[in-house]
Formats: C-alpha cells, sequence, structure tokens
C-alpha cells in the first residue's frame, strides 16, 4: 500500500497531466525509488489511484526494461555494453564486476550491496565505456577508475 | 562556422537562465510574440529546416498540418528519446543548454496554437531530468512560460516527462502511448499525430535538435538560415562522434559537411593513427560504409546517394582491429532487445538473426549461415510494423554486403576448428 | 463512390473500408491471424499484407483503407512468399504439440501452415519455454503456443472492459498474463477463448475430453441464465453438451457470452438432478412411479377443490420455464383450478415496474432492443449493477462509455465504477432523495413536451427536493448531484437501466414514479434488468394474479370473456393472491394447496424461516423441478422435470424478443422425466380437462389464438432472426391511466434511517444467478463460496482482512461469511448474495411486503457485523 506522503507525491504529478493514466509511468518511478522494485502490492495501488486495471499497469510496467520486478542489491550499477562501449572495453568491465563482486547481469552481489543491469546505449559513446551507478553517472572508465568509483557506494 | 546550439556550452552556468539571457536567449521568442502564428509556421517552412530526429521530416509541413486541424487542446512534444546507439547530441543541449529547448518549444507552442507541451526524456538521462525542471522553474518564474508567456496573453505549459528504458519509444506514436501511460508500441498510421496524437488531439512531436534551431530561424531569419550548409537541407547539425577517434564528441558543423571531414578534421582522425576500416554514419540503424566511401556530404538528402542515411548524424568509427561481425552480433542484440513485441517478423526474425550470428562468432557456424541470414534479413525487411525491424535488417544485409568476408572467415575457421 | 480492383475483381464502394473487408465483399479471402472481426485492427502479425500497384511496400491489408483506382494482388509470388515468412517466423516459438493440443483441427495457424508450409522451419536454437498453466480453474495458459496476435487481451480490454489480461514484457519474450501471473480472477466471460486462434487459451473445463471433429451435432438456442437471452450454439457428442460457443453473427449477443452462457450449462447434468418421482409417506420422500404421483396429486387437488373451492390453491411459476410451460401453467390454475391465485418471481419487481410504466406510457414501453444502449447519446442507471444482472447487456453500457457516452450510476455498481462518467453512491434508504433532486433539477433544466398532460401534471405535483436536502439525506455533495442533473440535462434520448432495487424497496412506488418522470423528462428509453431468462414471457402468458396472456388485465371484462370463452368456463373476476400473499394465506390458513413450478420458494424468497414454516402448514404442496431444493423437500409429491436443453419451447427476454429454445440433449428424458407442461396437461386430464398438446408446437399455436399479443406466431417466425415487439400482434392500447398513482410526501422523498445503522443489502454475484447456478460445478469451480462485500474503510475500522470471517446478524439470523473488501462501497451496507447452498441472504431478511407492489422490501434491514476469530471460535468450541 501506498502512503499518504506517496499518494500525495502522486497526486501532485497528476496535475501535470489532462488524464490520469498519463500520470502511470511517473508514478511507478515514485514506488521503485520508494521500495527499490515494482513490488505487486503497489501496481495494484497504482491502479487503483490512476483508475488504471492492475493487470493493464503489470503490462506496462514489464515494457520498460527500467522498472524492476525483484528486489535489488543496495546500489543498482547500469552499465552500458552497446556497440561504442562495446569498442572501448565494456565487457572486461562486465568479467570484472563478476570477478570481483560476484555481480552477473540481472544479479545481485552476495552481499546485497551491487545489482547489474546491462543497457543498451545510455548517450556516452563519446566517453565510453559508462554506466549509471543509482541515477549517477560515470564515463570514460577503466579497470581500475570502475573499482574506485564503486568504493563509494557502500 | 559560429556555433549556434552549443554556443554556450563551456560557460559551466550554460544551463542558467541569467547565462542563457546574457547571451542573447529569449530575444527570439520576443520576437516571435510579435508575429502572427501563421507567418512563424511560415518562417519555418521557407527556412528549409528539416527535423533532426532521424527521418529528416520537412517541419513546417508537419507544423502546418497540425496547425489546419480544428480540433482542441494541441499538444506539443519534444522527442528527448535519444535512444539511437551512438547518439548523445540531445544531450548536451538538454544538459548545458535547456532555455534553448525552451525558447524553441514555446515559440513552437504560440505558432501552432498548442497550451500544452510535455519533453519526453528518456530514462537513462536522469540528471538532465533535474537540469530540465530547475530550467522550467527558472523559465516559470521570469514568465517565459505559463499563463501569460511574457504578458503577451500567450499561455504554454511545459513539463518533463520521464521514459523508463524503451527505444522504440523514440518513434512518435510508442512516444504518445508511453505518455498515455501505455506500453509504448507504435500505432497505425493514418491517423497521424498531427490529427490524432496525444490523447487523440493535434500533436507535433519534434526532436530536441529540431526545437533548438527554431529560436535561430527567427532569429536570422529564414532567408539567412536557408544558406547555412546544403542547399536542400540548411542549417547547423550537431554530430556525435564516437569510436575509434582520436577526439570522440559533440560537433556542431554545418549540414552537408563530408564524412571524412568529420572524422579526419575535426576529431583528428583515426585514434593511434591505425587505419580505418568501416563507419556507421547515423546511428546504428543506418547503413555502414567500409572506409573508402567517407566522402559523402553527411545531410538527409545527400546520404541515400551514397549508400546510407544521416540518421541522427551518430558517427561510430572503427579502425582495422575491429571485428565486425562482432559489431553486427551486438548491433543485432540491441535491436532484439529493444523489438516491441508487437509484429512477427520484428519480434521473432530478429532473434533468429542474433542466434545465427552468436553461433558464427561462437565459432560454431556452418556453410548455408551467411545465405541464411540474408534470407531472413530479406523476410524482415519491408514487412514490420514500423522501421524498427527494417534498421535491423538493414544492419544485417549491410554489414555482410561490405564485409561478407569476415563472416566468410569466421565460418571458416569454425569449419578448422572442427576438423581439428 | 470508390472503385477498387483487386486481383482483377473491380468492385465499387460507397465508403472507405479496410482492403481486407473489400476482398471480402469481392469474395477473396486473405489470411490472417490478428485481425478479428468484433476487435479492432492491430495489424501485428503481417500475414495479410498485399501487394499494391504503385506502392513499393506490401501492405497490411486489415489495416489499409481502399482509395479510389487502388489496384490490389493478394495471391503474387511476393505476397505469397512474405505469408510464408510470416509463418516460419511463428512457428520459431510456437510449441508444434498439435497432436496433444485441443485446438488442433480448428487452429487457425495450423490450417495456414498446411497451406503455405513451409514443412519445416529452419529455426535450430531451442523454443521459447513457458510450462503450460494450470493455476485456473477454466482457464488453461500455454504461452509455448501464444502467437502475440493479442487477440484475447483486445477482447478483454476493449470489448469486455475486464482489463484482467494484458500483455507482459516485450521482444520474443512477451506473452500474455492475468495479473497474479496464475489464476485470472476475471469475470471468467470466456470470450478471449472464442478470439484466440491457436491453442493457447483453452478452456480446461472440457481439456483432452473432445476433438472438434467429434462433435457430431451443433443445436442454435438461447442461454437459460438471465433476461438477455444470448444466442448459443451446443455443440453436441452423443448424448452431452461438450462445449458451448457462440457465434458472431449470430443473436443479441454477437459472438459474446457471459461465464453463465459459457461454462455454466452443466447443471443440467448434475448428478444431483431428479430421477424419479417421489411422494411422501411416513413423512419421508420416497420414490414412486409416474401414474401414482399422478393419482395422488389429482386425487388431493380434487379433494380441496371442492372442499375450499379454486381461491385455496395457488400456484408459483417459474421465469426458467418456457412461455409454453408457464401458458400451460397458469390455464391449469385458472381454467382447471378455478384459482386466480398464480404469480412467479417475476412478481417481484419486474412485473410490478413493468405495470407502473406501462400504465403511463403505454404496453411495450420496455420493449427496447438492447444494441440501442451502445448507440445512445446518453446512460442512468440505478437499482442494480447490469453488468452482473444482465453481463451482456453491461457490456453495451461499458462499449457506450468507450464511446465516451455518458454513463450516470446511482447506488454502487462495482462492474461499472471504470466506466460511469458520474458514480452517485448515496448512503443506504437515501437513493430516493438523490432520484426526488435530479427530477427537480431537470424540470428546471427541461421543458415539459405537453404530449401526456395528465402526466405532467403528477409531475407537477411531486414535491421539489433541493439538492441542499439531497446531500444532506445521501452524503453526496450537492455539486455532484447537480452535476449529474447537467450531463443527464444534455441527453436527448438516453436509455434507463432500472433495476430490481429500485422497487424491492420501502419506497418502491417513489421511485418508480421519479424513474417515470426521469423517463419522461429525458425522452428516456426503459430497459428494465431481469436476472431470470423469461420473466417477461411470464408476464405475457398471464403468470399474474391479475393478468391475462397477451398481458390483457383480468379486470376488464370483456378480455375475461373472451379468454373464459375460449376454454367454455367462467374466469373469476377477482384477482388472484401475488407469491408474497399466497405464503402468508398459506401461513393464515386461507390457502390449502400449493403447486409449484420450478421455483424455489423456501429459499428464494425473503426470511426463509418465515417461509418455510408458511409452507409446512399447507395441507398440500406439489413441486416439479429438476432438483431436490429446499421447497422440494418440504412438498408431498416432487415431479423431476426436464432441463432447459432437453425441450422445445420459448423465451421471451427483457427486450420482449421472443427466441426459440431448442433441445439438444435427451438427458433426463430417457430416465422418465417430462417437460413441465407435460405434466400437468397429464394432471388436467386426469382432472377432466383435456390438453391435447404432442409437443410445444401445439400449445404455441393455442397461445397464437389466445393471446392477441401473440396472434399467429410460430417457431419459424423466432429462427427467421430478431423477432420483436410486438411481434405481428396487437399490443394494447390505452390513455394513461393515473387513477392508481399516489403522489408521494415530501417526507416519504426525503426518508433517512432514524439513526446510523449498518444495513444488509443484496449483492449479485456475476458467477452465479438465482439458484441453478449452484449446481454448475464449473461457476462453483470459480466462485464456490458466498461472501459478504463490505466497504473497505469499515473494514479497516473492524481490523477486518480480505476473507476474514465475518458474523452477519439481524433480526431474521445470522450468516458467517469469509469478507470481501470493496474500496468503492459506502460505508453503512453489508451485502450478501442468494446463490448458494446455504448461508443466502434471505436467512437474515425479514417478511416485509409492500402494501401497493406487493414486492418484497429489502432495504432498511439492520444488521451487525462480527469478526469470528477463529482461534477463539476452536478454544470455545
Ligand atoms: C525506432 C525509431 C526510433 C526513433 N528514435 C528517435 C529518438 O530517439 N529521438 C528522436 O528525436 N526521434 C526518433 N525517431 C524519429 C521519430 O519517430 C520522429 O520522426 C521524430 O521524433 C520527429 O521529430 P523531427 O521531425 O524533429 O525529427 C525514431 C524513429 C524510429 C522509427
Ligand atoms: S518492427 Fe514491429 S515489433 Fe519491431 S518495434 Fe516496430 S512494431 Fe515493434
Ligand atoms: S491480420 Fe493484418 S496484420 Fe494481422
Amino acid at each position: 500500500m501506498l502512503n499518504e506522503k506517496l499518494v500525495a507525491e502522486i497526486n501532485r504529478l497528476r496535475s501535470k497531466y489532462k488524464d490520469a493514466r498519463s500520470c502511470l509511468l511517473p508514478s511507478l518511478y515514485v514506488v521503485q525509488r520508494e521500495e527499490g522494485w515494482i513490488t505487486p502490492d503497489a501496481m495494484t495501488a497504482v491502479g487503483e489511484l490512476l483508475n488504471v486495471p492492475k493487470a493493464t499497469v503489470k503490462g506496462v510496467a514489464t515494457f520498460y526494461s527500467m522498472y524492476r520486478h525483484k528486489p535489488m542489491g543496495r546500489h543498482l550499477i547500469q552499465l552500458c555494453t552497446n556497440v561504442a562501449c562495446m569498442l572501448m572495453g565494456a565487457e572486461s568491465l562486465v568479467d570484472l564486476l563478476k570477478e570481483k563482486y560476484g555481480l552477473t547481469p540481472n544479479g545481485t552481489s552476495p552481499d546485497g550491496r551491487f545489482s547489474l543491469v546491462i543497457m543498451e546505449c545510455i548517450g556516452a559513446c563519446g566517453t565510453a565505456p559508462a554506466m549509471l551507478v543509482d541515477t549517477d553517472f560515470h564515463d570514460s572508465l577503466n579497470d581500475k577508475n570502475i573499482l574506485e568509483i564503486l568504493e563509494s557506494y557502500q | 562556422m559560429e556555433k549556434y546550439l552549443l554556443r554556450n556550452i563551456d560557460n559551466p552556468d550554460s544551463a542558467h537562465l541569467v547565462e542563457y539571457v546574457k547571451a542573447g536567449g529569449y530575444k527570439a521568442l520576443a520576437k516571435a510574440l510579435e508575429m502572427k502564428p501563421a507567418d512563424i509556421i511560415g518562417e519555418v517552412k521557407n527556412s528549409g529546416l528539416r527535423g533532426r530526429g532521424g527521418a529528416g521530416f520537412p517541419t513546417g509541413m508537419k507544423w502546418s498540418f497540425a496547425a489546419a486541424d480544428p480540433k482542441r487542446p494541441k499538444y506539443l512534444l519534444c522527442n528527448a528519446d535519444e535512444g539511437e546507439p551512438g547518439t548523445f547530441k540531445d544531450r548536451p543541449l538538454l544538459e548545458k543548454n535547456p532555455h534553448l529547448l525552451i525558447e524553441g518549444m514555446v515559440i513552437s507552442g504560440y505558432a501552432l496554437g498548442a497550451e500544452y507541451g510535455y519533453i519526453y526524456l528518456r530514462g537513462e538521462y536522469p540528471a538532465a531530468k533535474d537540469i530540465l525542471e530547475g530550467a522550467l522553474r527558472q523559465a516559470h518564474e521570469k514568465g517565459y512560460l505559463g499563463d501569460n508567456v511574457l504578458g503577451k496573453g500567450v499561455a504554454f505549459h511545459l513539463s518533463v516527462h520521464q521514459g523508463a528504458g524503451a527505444y522504440i519509444c523514440g518513434e512518435e506514436t510508442a512516444l504518445i502511448d508511453s505518455l498515455e501511460g501505455k506500453r509504448g508500441q507504435p500505432r497505425i498510421k493514418p491517423p497521424f499525430p498531427v490529427n490524432e496524437g496525444y490523447l487523440s488531439k493535434p500533436t507535433v512531436v519534434n526532436n530536441v535538435e529540431t526545437f533548438a534551431n527554431i529560436p535561430y530561424i527567427i532569429e536570422i531569419g529564414a532567408d539567412a538560415y536557408s544558406k547555412i550548409g546544403s542547399a536542400e537541407c540548411p542549417g547547423p547539425k550537431l554530430y556525435s562522434v564516437s569510436g575509434h577517434v582520436k577526439k570522440p564528441g559533440v560537433y556542431e558543423l554545418p549540414m552537408g559537411v563530408t564524412l571524412r571531414e568529420i572524422i579526419y578534421v575535426h576529431c583528428g582522425g583515426i585514434a593511434g593513427d591505425r587505419k580505418l576500416k568501416a563507419v556507421i554514419p547515423g546511428g546504428i540503424s543506418t547503413p555502414v560504409l567500409p572506409a573508402d566511401k567517407i566522402d559523402c556530404p553527411m545531410d538527409f538528402a545527400s546520404m541515400p546517394k551514397h549508400g546510407s542515411m544521416l540518421g541522427s548524424g551518430a558517427v561510430m568509427v572503427f579502425d582495422e582491429t575491429v571485428d565486425l561481425v562482432k559489431v553486427c552480433l551486438r548491433a543485432t542484440k540491441f535491436f532484439e532487445h529493444e523489438s516491441c513485441g508487437k509484429c512477427t517478423p520484428c519480434r521473432e526474425g530478429v532473434g533468429w538473426m542474433r542466434s545465427i550470428l552468436e553461433r558464427i562468432v561462437k565459432g560454431a557456424g556452418t556453410g548455408g549461415d551467411i545465405e541464411l541470414l540474408l534470407e531472413v534479413a530479406k523476410n524482415i525487411a519491408g514487412k514490420t510494423f514500423c522501421p524498427l525491424g527494417d534498421g535491423a535488417a538493414s544492419v544485417v544485409q549491410h554489414f555482410i554486403k561490405h564485409f561478407r568476408n569476415e563472416f566468410e572467415e569466421h565460418i571458416e575457421k569454425s569449419k578448422v576448428g572442427a576438423s581439428a | 463512390m470508390i472503385t477498387v480492383t483487386i486481383n482483377g475483381k473491380k468492385l465499387l464502394l460507397e465508403k472507405p473500408v479496410t482492403i481486407l473487408d473489400a476482398a471480402k465483399r469481392a469474395g477473396i479471402h486473405i489470411p490472417t491471424l490478428c485481425h478479428h472481426e468484433i476487435l479492432e485492427a492491430f495489424g501485428g502479425c503481417r500475414l495479410c499484407l498485399v501487394e499494391i500497384e504503385k506502392v513499393p511496400r506490401l501492405q497490411t491489408s486489415c489495416t489499409m483503407n481502399v482509395t479510389d483506382g487502388m489496384v490490389v494482388w493478394t495471391e503474387t509470388e511476393k505476397v505469397v512468399e512474405a505469408r510464408k515468412a510470416m509463418l516460419e517466423f511463428l512457428l520459431i516459438n510456437h510449441a508444434l504439440d498439435c497432436p496433444y493440443c485441443d485446438k488442433a483441427g480448428e487452429c487457425d495457424l495450423q490450417d495456414l501452415s498446411m497451406k503455405y508450409g513451409p514443412a519445416a522451419g529452419r529455426f535450430a536454437e531451442g523454443k521459447r519455454k513457458h510450462p503450460e498453466s494450470y493455476d485456473d480453474p477454466i482457464i488453461v495458459r500455454n504461452m509455448e503456443r501464444c502467437i502475440s496476435c493479442t487477440r484475447c487481451v483486445r477482447m478483454c480490454e476493449r470489448v469486455q472492459g475486464d482489463s484482467a489480461i494484458s500483455m507482459v514484457n516485450r521482444t520474443s519474450k512477451t506473452f500474455v498474463e492475468p495479473f497474479s501471473g496464475g489464476r485470472y480472477n476475471c469475470e471468467y466471460c470466456g470470450n478471449c477463448l472464442t478470439v484466440c486462434p491457436v491453442g493457447a487459451i483453452m478452456s480446461r473445463l472440457h481439456k483432452h475430453t473432445y476433438r472438434p471433429w467429434y462433435i457430431e451435432k451443433e443445436v442454435n438456442t438461447v442461454c437459460s441464465y438471465c433476461g438477455v437471452g444470448c444466442s448459443l450454439t451446443a455443440q453436441v457428442r452423443g448424448d452431452s453438451i461438450v462445449r458451448v460457443v457462440p457465434e458472431m453473427e449470430k443473436g443479441l449477443n454477437k459472438g459474446l457470452l457471459c461465464n453463465r452462457g459459457r461454462f455454466g450449462y452443466d447443471y443440467v447434468t448434475s448428478p444431483q438432478r431428479l430421477k424419479t418421482p417421489l411422494i411422501r409417506k411416513e413423512g419421508e420422500l420416497q420414490q414412486a412411479t409416474w401414474s401414482e404421483a399422478f393419482a395422488f396429486i389429482a386425487q388431493k387437488l380434487k379433494e380441496i377443490k371442492e372442499k375450499e373451492g379454486g381461491s385455496a390453491i395457488a400456484g408459483i411459476a417459474s421465469a426458467r420455464c418456457t412461455n409454453e410451460d408457464n401458458y400451460v401453467f397458469q390455464k391449469f390454475l385458472r381454467v382447471v383450478l378455478g384459482s386466480n391465485n398464480i404469480d412467479s418471481v417475476a412478481g417481484f419487481a419486474f412485473a410490478p415496474a413493468q405495470r407502473f410504466f406501462e400504465n403511463i406510457f403505454g404496453q411495450g414501453v420496455t420493449a427496447n432492443p438492447l444494441h440501442g444502449i451502445s448507440r445512445s447519446d446518453g446512460i442512468f442507471i440505478t437499482g442494480a449493477d447490469p453488468t452482473t444482472v444482465n453481463p451482456i447487456l453491461g457490456l453495451q453500457v461499458r462499449g457506450a462509455s468507450r464511446k465516451r457516452v455518458p454513463v450516470v450510476t446511482l447506488g454502487h455498481m462495482p462492474g461499472l465504477v471504470r466506466f460511469a462518467t458520474q458514480r452517485l453512491v448515496p448512503q443506504p434508504l437515501t437513493d430516493t432523495a438523490v432520484l426526488a433532486a435530479l427530477v427537480t433539477e431537470l424540470i428546471k433544466r427541461r421543458p415539459l413536451s405537453g404530449e401526456k398532460p395528465a402526466f405532467e401534471e403528477i409531475i407537477g405535483k411531486i414535491p421539489p427536493v433541493s439538492l441542499k436536502d439531497a446531500e444532506e439525506r445521501s452524503g453526496i455533495p450537492a455539486g455532484e448531484i447537480g452535476g449529474c442533473a447537467e450531463i443527464l440535462s444534455g441527453m436527448t434520448n438516453p436509455a434507463l437501466i432500472i433495476g430490481r432495487d429500485s422497487v424491492q424497496s420501502s419506497r418502491g412506488q417513489e421511485n418508480l414514479l421519479l424513474l417515470a418522470a426521469l423517463t419522461y423528462l429525458l425522452n428516456g428509453r426503459i430497459y428494465l434488468l431481469s436476472e431470470l431468462p423469461n420473466e417477461q414471457g411470464l408476464v405475457d402468458m398471464g403468470c399474474l394474479p391479475d393478468m391475462l396472456p397477451g398481458g390483457r388485465p383480468l379486470a376488464v371484462e370483456s378480455f375475461r370473456k373472451r379468454y373464459g370463452e375460449f376454454f367454455s368456463t367462467e374466469i373469476p373476476a377477482a384477482p388472484g393472491l401475488s407469491l408474497m400473499e399466497s405464503i402468508e394465506g398459506a401461513k393464515a390458513g386461507k390457502i390449502k394447496a400449493l403447486y409449484i413450478m420450478g421455483e424455489n420458494v423456501a429459499y428464494n424468497v425473503p426470511d426463509t424461516a418465515f417461509v418455510k414454516e408458511a409452507l409446512s402448514s399447507l395441507e398440500f404442496i406439489v413441486v416439479q423441478d429438476i432438483f431436490l431444493n429446499e421447497t422440494a423437500r418440504l412438498a408431498h409429491v416432487v415431479l423431476p422435470t426436464l432441463a432447459w436443453s432437453e425441450k422445445e419451447g420459448s423465451y421471451t427476454n427483457l427486450e420482449r424478443r421472443l427466441q426459440h429454445v431448442r433441445k439438444a440433449v435427451e438427458g433426463a428424458r430417457s430416465s422418465g422425466s417430462m417437460e413441465d407442461w407435460r405434466i400437468i396437461a397429464e394432471i388436467s386430464r386426469m382432472l377432466g380437462t383435456e390438453m391435447k398438446y404432442s409437443d410445444a408446437g401445439d400449445i404455441l399455436a393455442e397461445i397464437a389464438k389466445v393471446s392477441p399479443l401473440h396472434k399467429g406466431i410460430t417457431y419459424g417466425d423466432m429462427d427467421a432472426g430478431e423477432f420483436l415487439w410486438p411481434y405481428k400482434g396487437e399490443p394494447l392500447r390505452h390513455d394513461v391511466s393515473i387513477a392508481g398513482i399516489e403522489i408521494p410526501e415530501a417526507g416519504s422523498l426525503l426518508k433517512k434511517p432514524e439513526k446510523e445503522a449498518l444495513y444488509v443489502g443484496i449483492e449479485r454475484p456475476l458467477f452465479h444467478s438465482a439458484t441453478q447456478s449452484r449446481s454448475s460445478s464449473a461457476l462453483n469451480s470459480i466462485l464456490p463460496e458466498p461472501y459478504v462485500r463490505l466497504s473497505r474503510a469499515l473494514a479497516q475500522r473492524m481490523s477486518i482482512a480480505d476473507g476474514d470471517s465475518v458474523a452477519v446478524s439481524t433480526s431474521a439470523g445470522t450468516v458467517e461469511l469469509p469478507a470481501l473488501l470493496d474500496p468503492d462501497m459506502p460505508e453503512g451496507m453489508v451485502l450478501v448474495a442468494n446463490n448458494f447452498a446455504d448461508r443466502g441472504v434471505f436467512r437474515v431478511m425479514s417478511w416485509r411486503m409492500h402494501a401497493a407492489t406487493k414486492s418484497p422490501v429489502l432495504d432498511g434491514m439492520e444488521a451487525t457485523l462480527r469478526k469470528i476469530d477463529r482461534k477463539t471460535a476452536e478454544v470455545s468450541g
């Protein structure tokens, strides 16, 4: 269930639109920020709030790759491996994350600290490879600096 | 050429309204509000501006369709989904020069009689969201947005809408469905968005860079604007260059600059002075070109004549060391991941191509695989619901067309491996 | 005019249609998979690609409209190649387990692959894996067979309006899923089954029990569940119905069904069916032969008639029986037994409401075709949720709402929450105040037409009720009520849909008057919801204490005489007793014998305890039924009859459409059960009145002579298609009869509960209707248990969670039920259904009859709620 604060936040977002359903994607972001993933209860509650059937909410939520459908680690690494990043060594970074943190794509490190999601192009091709950690952007990654960066996320 | 789109880019505070105004910002808006909406549309038409989102549709023509539809309200949508791999040209505009976009959109909204606008921003740009929202707040406070823009009795409301990771939502009808809170799948056309778009009302969708050109056109006039760059599609253009060049990045250059000039003059040539092998000139969906085909003017009209397309102007450079079969596989994986699942050939066929490419790269390819790939690609091409599937097919077709030998080598190697 | 040429054939069209439709008109078939005639175009499967001259790309014929001069080719090499390619793509992730799949033989993909090949796909890697889901009681979901045509989802979202399933994920990982991922928890209309072109969504009920080619016979008949009367086809093998399906072109339902119609037919094969007559001997019902039973009944009835007169005998007819059964039944009572004491549950609400409106507007005022609802420019609904009482009618409302037709609902209607433009949900007992305020507001906004001055005079006398007063009573903000009046006043020919609760109320009379006023002010068309398949038939066949066949009032001497002369007898002039009066009469000793045909009064009438007591004091009760129900258990003689699928006849639906009910199987006939009419004819004969009918057709022929309304009708008329009011007959013509209309006082309009209390009302679950559904194992598998619906807010205050056990008590009794929480209910109400073996709402309703309408009064029943703590119950028990 959504608490009052979240309901108020969603209602505020809702006022930007002419119809309630347009607020669905933003509302899903709100609940994901709060819970780390889109729980079935949250889909039900958001659906009720916006007058969208919950199965429809699920159809929408599962269409987009940035919504999570299971609990995530404390920090989410979204690492791009698309062509530009691949050219600049993104694949070896994936191997490194596995070695260092036991992270595999779509998995969570055993200590629950990181989850890893492989991204399609995140618009940093000129400074590839790049990743998002939570909502922070990091680019020009290499074997060394990626570990330094990740160390600042506990 | 003097920079316009990126003129303020080196100023660390470029995103701030004060800095923008200092550099001459929002003057075009003031000027536009003195004009008649129809005259603005006329100006844009005469400027020859073509949409910067990839398809290169004449912007003025699109606007006049929407303006002619009597239904109200009208909506103005900015396509900031920038999902085409290799493309990162809209990002500096969004993060460093948001007021240029806002100014362009307010002018456009006034011209079209649209009172509501949304910037559909890809979910992968969280920083841009904060910057844009900050800029919108400032613009609102200063009366560039709101119920009474600059006291001229014109209303325009603008907000940011965040996408959530779906390349297909860059396609304008999928974008509209996504904005409506639906699965972002392309719609049947007609009706076109200019007649039945967001919430079934007339809607204009333009790319970030397209809107960013509007104040310039108003400022210098259609005549002057149409003299920049190529005659057939004039104006400044942002090229995002990535891969094996010495100085990758976003470059503002006139339309029609050659690919060679971009790579060798502006980007300083190939990194490590290695040899160039191939270039994808306009984002991953556009046909790859071999090294000897880079003397082509980079604009919408010329590129098809040179065997490719301008697309989003995202230049991806591959040096001699690159295994292009692997690139082809990675690109195909991208299309598979991004297929919206609506139509049969794209949903099923692209995954099939990926699995063939995968076995070739893994060293398990067989003799008929290249023909099979071409056959599958042919069965996809021209039969999908939207251009995404065509793009996927064209990637495979063009990599094989220009670099068949590399595919053959892989298969040859696997035969050797198998017999050893 | 548009000229198109398809495969060389020239075609002239008035307006643009899709290439696909144009080809169809030219007799050219273009293969499709994602297209379905009752769904909007989708354009996803790409099978329907065609070549158009001067257009470089192939185009999908299902999405593209023809233009003048277009030249289309549908079978060129390029097209056929593309088609093959699409099929090859589709088979990549398709299970290809055809030998094991129930769809084999009627699978579009199988047929197309047969036709176009390819014989073997070139896809070498593994297919998508997705184990078949058996989590649902009704639907087996096999996503290895799904081809992502989205037909089921579009059906569910856009037509049914349930939106219980959705496509999830994207890419080739896309598949169909209900929210839970397992159980559907949906409306179980099964319309998704109709549209699935492959075996991805199949009915579990007949999984692996048949092959399409096993079906030996298809019988087109009419559903036996509700007053809509959907057309359906019973597919029969041997002597059993294998499956029930709708047909796209047939009937008012045009390819759609609800859960009851599609899955509920299995009650007819329930092992609980009665097999032999039973006679009470030494206090026990014991098996008897038919001749014993006939002789016993004839003797007892004769005795009672001679001793006490015909008026000591009452009959209860059935809304589930055919017109033919009911016609013979009333004739038996009137002509053979000399009694006008004949009524049915149609007398509770349907008949009094219809009579009220007909008195003002004339006979036939409620005979409005269903499709008029979705074509109207506004809809007002009160008295029940049409989506559960008459689901297919409910779909008309949802369809209208989707077309942005304004829908105003008064009362809580769970099935329309997402579809109503304005929902007025008043506190208990205050809907009259809201109705009155709406009428008051509309009088201000809409001038009277002057068409019916007598009625206008009455409207003028209705005491005005201010928005303020209505707000104070109902708890609905005045602005909202006023807003509704505003919406209503913009309608020019709206549909007014009225359910039973408006009538079965202490203010039933007031409500009817206000609804009539609303109808008049809005130029509306009335639709009376009807829970049972033949309530209208009961009215039209004269199964009412004061009405003869053809809707002719008994009170009019000429009608009475004509009817009597037909049978050379005299019909008593005094109106008989209504159903409730007969039961009261039984209690009081005035009624000695009760003859019940297919009705379960000991369960279906409020205050079960009272009814049972009344029945127990009777000298003689005969019950004809297909089950040994609560009433039959109290009878002296019980006679097994044939069920709907086992006999011929006709029903009249709520639009007053006459429809042919046809025998699909022999069923219980082979064990000796008979049609209701045949039993009665036999008893009549023994009582000295010959009823010479060899089949239902003979009865219809007699109806066609006796009832002026049904003049000359035949089954052929019904089979020929839409057989609508007034058939070929003579409707009753009369002037507005306002003599009986009472002008309410302001006080009665503004009545509200004296103290704040909780009230119990009737829940009408979608998955059950009346009590026959409780013998359907299919419907029971969807909803096996009754429940109490209560507002989420009330539940939260009482710490009741979904599914918790709750005791609902009133002065009449207590029922224990699991709780179902509803976020949209008003707090002062709880709702209990009456469709289950025990724990029905009528056990907690007291015996109250409305003096004027003779309806049971069901509002204002105070209740208390207690959460049952299982643990303590166990400890103390
Ligand atoms: C698969 C696909 C992806 C697209 N992605 C984008 C995009 O990310 N950004 C964009 O501006 N246009 C994109 N487009 C083009 C849009 O459909 C549309 O043409 C554009 O937003 C119109 O704006 P413009 O006229 O200013 O270019 C895409 C088109 C397709 C078919
Ligand atoms: S080509 Fe088809 S499946 Fe692919 S993205 Fe477009 S509509 Fe969706
Ligand atoms: S039937 Fe036309 S695309 Fe499926």
